[in-house]
């Protein structure tokens, strides 16, 4: 049997703030190449565990892994991009054209004094060219759409290469065909790109084909391997609430 | 020749001007950003405090400022982070708690006179071989450090905690982002004075911003606006008699207001 390394694995992770339980227990993996949705009530926790994930808040009990290393020790964060809830709301007056937000993407790896490399432009062109604004790159990013700010936002979250995308509630503030289009392109870069995806929404139904695995959290977490079922399992997680349930995918072996 | 640069004293005063026109434009494009504009002023006043002392005990005064100004700045993020609900209260308190020591100190030690009043409103008169030193030295140290972050402290201005999440030391940054604005500050109350010194830093990039062009392209349209109010003013100071911070505020008024109707839609 072949032993493999979850990207995250988060075992009895508790997060208390002034004495109020915001996430109670929660223990779980997330394995490379997996399509996550996480859905729950507002205040249940998503958001809560997402920061959790990317270092921005800590932990009142508990461990976080990331690819093996416990999160304190764990340097490699060009591997995870990340697009918050925010993203496509951005401040219509900020200088930067699309060019500039997806240039940022490379920052935190080059080294002082070095303007940006080949690769660096290469990763650049490449992330704009996947997410189809190439024409747009000159432009103020105030001056686009929600759905387009959208796709500026992951085009810089891809130009770091990562190999895990997180998204918080990306389609605040986008049109319905542009919501469409953007999860068929999320299939893709699961698909074709083998990029880990992991994003809080709403849109369960329209999703359920293309995700592997459902997290449902409220303040618990219970964790769902067919979406289909995702309505049961809500119901379950509202009903049972605080009732925490870790079903082993068996796409994986571990 | 102009006449105005027949006299040693308005050399060193333009030179010195177009040093710290180019540190305020540069360092207050972030300042503007990153939604610091409050800590300037802040820092201006605790600069005060620092001239307060040199003047007092017989130190340089521009010496002086740019320590206090640095102890001020780093106070500053240590109690916001600590008191991060009321960081605005906070900067309130320092401001009008500096001025208040700055003028006390000064009372105490029987200087408060013209010397004083050179520093919080500026003097073009006052500007010497020394400051010139002082100003190129810490300016210096400023605009590297300032163009060595500068794309990093671009992302943590558009989003700091996505910058966090991409491995980018976002509290460190923040901490030698108030340190050069402290330095910049301090070294500028010589020309334009400390009350007005924010404004320098502030409007270039909010008129630059009219605009609505790219980072790059907003950085030199601040340096351009901020080239021309200084030389603006000092000439204007020189024939008008006025006190060049003043002068220098104003003209830079003018450019944003001159920015702002072009740029109306």
């Amino acid at each position: 049997m072949r032993f493999k390394i979850p990207i995250f694995d988060v075992k009895n992770l508790s997060f208390v703030v002034r004495g109020q339980n915001i996430l109670s227990s929660i223990s779980l993996e997330i394995f490379n190449g997996e399509y996550i949705a996480i859905i729950g009530p507002n205040g249940g926790g998503k958001t809560t565990l997402i920061r959790l994930l990317l270092g921005l808040e800590k932990q009142t009990f508990g461990d976080i892994k990331i690819y093996g290393k416990n999160i304190k020790n764990f340097k490699e964060w060009k591997k995870i991009g990340y697009v918050p809830q925010r993203a496509s709301l951005v401040d219509a007056s900020f200088p930067a054209t699309v060019l500039d937000i997806v240039n940022m993407g490379r920052i935190s790896q080059r080294k002082f004094f070095s303007s940006m490399s080949i690769q660096d432009k290469e990763a650049v062109q490449d992330a704009m060219l996947k997410m189809d604004i190439l024409e747009l790159q000159d432009k103020m990013v105030g001056t686009l759409s929600g759905g387009q700010r959208q796709r500026v936002m992951i085009a810089r979250a891809l130009a770091s290469k990562p190999e895990v995308l997180i998204l918080d509630e990306p389609n605040t503030g986008v049109d319905i065909v542009s919501q469409k289009n953007f999860y068929a392109l999320l299939s893709k870069l699961n698909k074709e790109e083998n990029i880990t995806i992991i994003f809080i929404t709403h849109d369960v139904g329209v999703i359920a084909d293309d995700i592997g695995r459902l997290f449902t959290i409220n303040q618990k977490a219970i964790v769902c391997n067919n979406p289909k079922e995702a309505l049961s399992c809500e119901e379950m997680s509202v009903l049972y609430g605080i009732e925490a349930h870790l079903l082993h995918n068996h796409k994986h072996e571990h | 020749m102009l006449e105005i640069f027949e006299y040693d004293f308005m050399q060193r005063a333009f030179f010195a001007g177009m040093i710290i026109a180019l540190l305020a434009s540069v360092s207050g494009t972030f300042v503007v950003l990153r939604r610091y504009s409050m800590i300037s002023e802040t820092l201006a006043h605790s600069a005060l405090v620092g001239v307060a002392v040199g003047l007092v005990a017989g130190f340089n005064p521009l010496w002086m400022a740019v320590g206090v100004a640095l102890l001020s700045a780093w106070l500053i993020e240590y109690l916001r982070s600590y008191f991060s609900l009321y960081s605005d209260a906070i900067l309130a308190i320092l401001l009008s708690g500096s001025l208040a020591t700055a003028v006390i100190i000064v009372s105490l030690g029987g200087a408060f006179n013209n010397s004083l009043f050179s520093y919080l409103f500026g003097s073009i008169l006052s500007v010497s071989n020394e400051d010139i030193i002082t100003i190129l030295v810490f300016g210096s140290i400023a605009m590297v450090l300032l163009l060595t972050f500068s794309k990093e402290l671009y992302f943590i201005a558009y989003d700091e905690e996505v910058a966090q999440t991409s491995g980018i030391r976002v509290k460190l940054l923040n901490f030698l982002l108030v340190s050069v604005v402290a330095i910049i500050i301090a070294l500028s109350i010589r020309v334009v004075g400390s009350l007005l010194i924010g404004a320098l830093m502030v409007i270039p990039t909010i008129a630059a911003l009219q605009y609505r062009v790219g980072f790059l392209k907003t950085v030199l349209l601040s340096i351009a606006f901020a080239l021309l109010s200084v030389a603006c003013g000092m000439i204007l100071s020189f024939y008008f008699s006025l006190p060049s911070g003043a002068t220098i505020v104003l003209c830079v008024i003018s450019i944003f207001i001159v920015s702002l109707v072009i740029n109306k839609k």
